[in-house]
């Protein structure tokens, strides 16, 4: 028998407590997918997480937070609780935790995740939410086209909350010191930005540098308003159209002439928004959010008319941002009915005036406290009725846009048209290789 | 019978137990001993095989399915390996990350070296300097590329403007191709110079200053000193200090991403840029670890070229 002490602890015991430490993390672990499960099991016990994108500034958040708080579930059906997720690697978030099942039982979230999740499985389809909207109301108040673009051959893969769009803004201020109309065709677009561009200012704002897809995006709006896009109508790949070169060899003119900075190329999300704020830039496209993002012009910025393309067309486009539910929650019940709550008060967002985008309800759009704000009534009567998803010309949307929007395929050919010296057809060619390989 | 403490460590090594003094020493078998170090070692290399194997085994296996970060997907081979070494945006990320590897590692290594050779010398506020030259290395990398981006970035920021007045025109530092590999290397050497620094001057202040008066009386000069004692002498230090450099380098993510995203028309894109945007943009899990899995391979071998260069140096 061994003699051996240390301290009191016997060599066996020490070995004892080592392995005990060594057991403690790998039960943890194994306990992280065992509580998703006794929960789901239970059906109304545990907590619904609700994950929130920071969709504005912090105060939205803070709004956010107040509004689930507020939400009293009827009967056993759970409560809910606030998480914001950042939108670094938040794609990464969301796979891992609900790889190990840990994930949102509720969240919003990128454009097309919805569609992603959906594919793997980890999605709960909303008809029943869509059928308590018909029901209250609510359904018929979405604003036209939005709530289609949710729908699969699967069913409803979220519910949209918001829309995100990218609107020709302009500096009136500069635009009338200088003598100059504002521009409504390409043509006039086109001799504006040479004025603009003897002034020093310039007459198309765009950047495409780390981090900001703004630039792909006016790529995008630029083919649909001239009746092309990225897809045929079957939803197949189709970049290299008539349309679409001619849309873009007028983007390729912009920059030769100068009237896009070469610089673009490189200008993050920030870069862009200090042109405007500076009174560097007249004319482009933003977000609807612009005015928060240049408050020192902010009082001289103003939606534009939608532009007519040479062939007569307009367009735009738009990302319909939604509420996705997921197959892993406490109980799918639960998660209806807190969709529901969120739904019928999104208002609370505009009427604390906290939301950067547009809402999907007519009834949100024509509250005094969306409306009093000019700018934000020409994008809802002007540029919504015309504007178009990322799967123009098709309608719907699907899980590959998001290799799509953001994917190295479009981002180089954003950057390769913004440096100039290349021609439309050949880099649309590239354009529709790379999305076929990432778009299966 | 008393042992002395050599002797004592000789029998703890064999797995025999030690008594005290005028007491019998209780003999062990030798497998027995292996035996509770085995159980002793054990969690902790359970610890390490849950920590570093299960991912690498995990990434090993969607390295050959296609799937998502989700789901593992139909296996495929080593079609996703296949297809990596075909694209060119591979090679050209290869390309990118050798140049931004050596740029890094022996930039950072002779500003760091200098540095440490000029601080050894007694200058007045010597250790505010030290302080102030440890800056780069002690800043959140997100901090500088925000500062970087403002000193570079747009038309009016401060460079393009120095360099519009010293009369070299429009410098498109971020939106030139070659412009801006060239600016996210000076980034790197700038943000890692530090830690050469730092590990230069560890090495230096073992030097005994007697080896260098020797040198003198001998009639060494300045050079021949720096030459025959500095460098050999802190030779060990330097091949661990670019061992380390080239695995800081070849696995840096935020110094390109956040200052480039990887472009212009991905001419600062390196390999771990391109793992992450094939996994996280395209969704291409597959090729995407595929990537990190062929990085790994050649991290590796430079490693272990560059650690039995530290062997030979340590038998000489």
């Amino acid at each position: 028998m061994s003699t051996a002490k240390s301290g009191g602890v016997t060599r066996r015991g020490f070995l004892g407590l080592a392995g005990a430490a060594l057991a403690a993390p790998a039960l943890a672990a194994c306990n992280v997918s065992g509580n998703s499960g006794t929960s789901n099991a239970a059906g109304g016990g545990g907590t619904l997480k609700f994950w929130d994108m920071p969709w504005g500034q912090p105060a939205y958040n803070d709004a956010g937070k107040k509004l689930v708080e507020a939400y009293a579930p009827s009967g056993e059906l759970p409560k809910a609780s606030y998480q914001v997720i950042q939108w670094n690697n938040f794609y990464q978030t969301f796979s891992s935790a609900i790889a190990s099942g840990s994930g949102p039982a509720v969240s919003s979230g990128a454009g097309f995740q919805a569609f992603q999740f959906a594919e793997q499985g980890a999605i709960a389809y909303a008809d029943n939410v869509i059928e308590a909207l018909k029901k209250d109301g609510t359904y018929d108040d979405f604003l036209p086209n939005v709530l289609d673009s949710m729908k699969t051959s699967a069913g409803y893969v979220a519910v949209p909350w918001q829309l995100d769009m990218r609107i020709l803004w302009y500096n009136k201020a500069i635009l009338d010191q200088a003598g100059l109309k504002l521009p409504t065709t390409w043509d006039e677009l086109h001799t504006t930005g040479v004025a603009l561009r003897k002034l020093g200012i310039s007459g198309f704002a765009i950047g495409s540098g780390a981090g900001n897809p703004m630039g792909s995006h006016v790529m995008v709006a630029m083919m649909i308003n001239n009746g092309g896009g990225l897809f045929d109508p079957d939803g197949k790949p189709d970049c290299v159209t008539d349309v679409n070169v001619e849309a873009i060899e007028f983007l390729l003119e912009l920059v030769n002439e100068g009237i896009i900075d070469k610089g673009s190329v490189s200008f993050t999300i920030d870069n862009v928004s200090g042109l405007w704020n500076t009174g560097k830039a007249a004319i482009g496209f933003y977000s609807p959010g612009l005015t928060g993002a240049a408050p020192k012009t902010a009082a001289n910025l103003v939606v534009a008319d939608p532009l007519t393309g040479p062939r007569g067309g307009k367009g735009a486009v738009n990302f319909v941002n939604n509420l996705m539910m997921y197959k892993d929650t406490p109980s799918q019940q639960g998660s209806e009915e807190f969709l529901q709550y969120y739904l019928r008060n999104l208002h609370t967002y505009w009427d604390n005036k906290v939301a950067s985008s547009i809402p999907v309800l007519k009834s949100i759009a024509d509250s005094p406290a969306f409306s009093a704000d000019p700018n934000n009534t020409k994008i809802v009567k002007e540029w919504q009725p015309i504007s178009k998803n990322y799967a123009a010309t098709g309608s719907t949307l699907f899980a590959g846009l998001a290799a799509v929007d953001g994917g190295q395929a479009l981002s180089q050919f954003t950057q390769t048209i913004l440096r100039g010296g290349t021609d439309a057809r050949s880099a649309l060619t590239t354009l529709q290789k790379g999305i076929e390989a990432v778009v299966q | 019978m008393a042992t002395t403490g050599l002797n004592r460590l000789r029998l703890a090594r064999a797995g025999v137990g030690v008594a005290g003094a005028g007491r019998t020493g209780v003999r062990r078998s030798p497998n027995r001993g292996a035996f509770t170090l085995l159980v002793l070692i054990a969690p902790s290399v359970l610890l390490l095989v849950l920590i570093n194997a299960y991912p690498l085994v995990y990434g090993a296996i969607q390295s050959i399915h296609r799937g998502t970060l989700i789901t593992t997907g139909p296996l495929v081979g080593l079609e996703n390996y296949t297809d990596v070494l075909a694209d060119p945006r591979f090679w050209k990320a290869t390309v990118f990350t050798l140049v931004f590897t050596l740029v890094g590692v022996f930039g950072s290594w002779v500003i760091g070296l200098t540095l440490a050779l000029l601080l050894r010398t007694k200058v007045p506020g010597g250790p505010v300097f030290k302080v102030l030259l440890m800056t780069p290395w002690v800043v959140p990398i997100v901090v500088s590329s925000t500062a970087w981006n403002w000193l570079v970035a747009a038309p009016d920021s401060p460079l393009p403007t120095l360099t519009r007045w010293l009369g070299f025109g429009d410098a498109l530092f971020l939106a030139d191709p070659t412009l801006a590999a060239i600016t996210v290397c000076v980034f790197k050497v700038w943000v890692s110079f530090p830690f050469m620094m730092l590990m230069t001057s560890a090495a230096l202040a073992s030097v005994d200053e007697g080896v260098y008066e020797a040198a003198s009386i001998d009639g060494a000069g300045s050079r021949q000193k720096f030459t025959h004692i500095t460098l050999p002498l802190i030779s060990r230090s330097t091949y661990i200090s670019w061992i380390l450099m080239t695995i800081f380098c070849v696995n840096d993510f935020p110094t390109i991403y956040l200052l480039t995203g990887g472009g212009p028309v991905d001419s600062t894109t390196s390999l771990i840029v391109l793992a992450y945007r094939t996994v996280f943009q395209d969704f291409q899990t597959g090729p995407g670890v595929a990537i990190a899995f062929i990085m790994t391979i050649a991290l590796v071998a430079v490693s272990t070229v560059l650690y039995r260069q530290i062997r030979k140096v340590e038998i000489a």
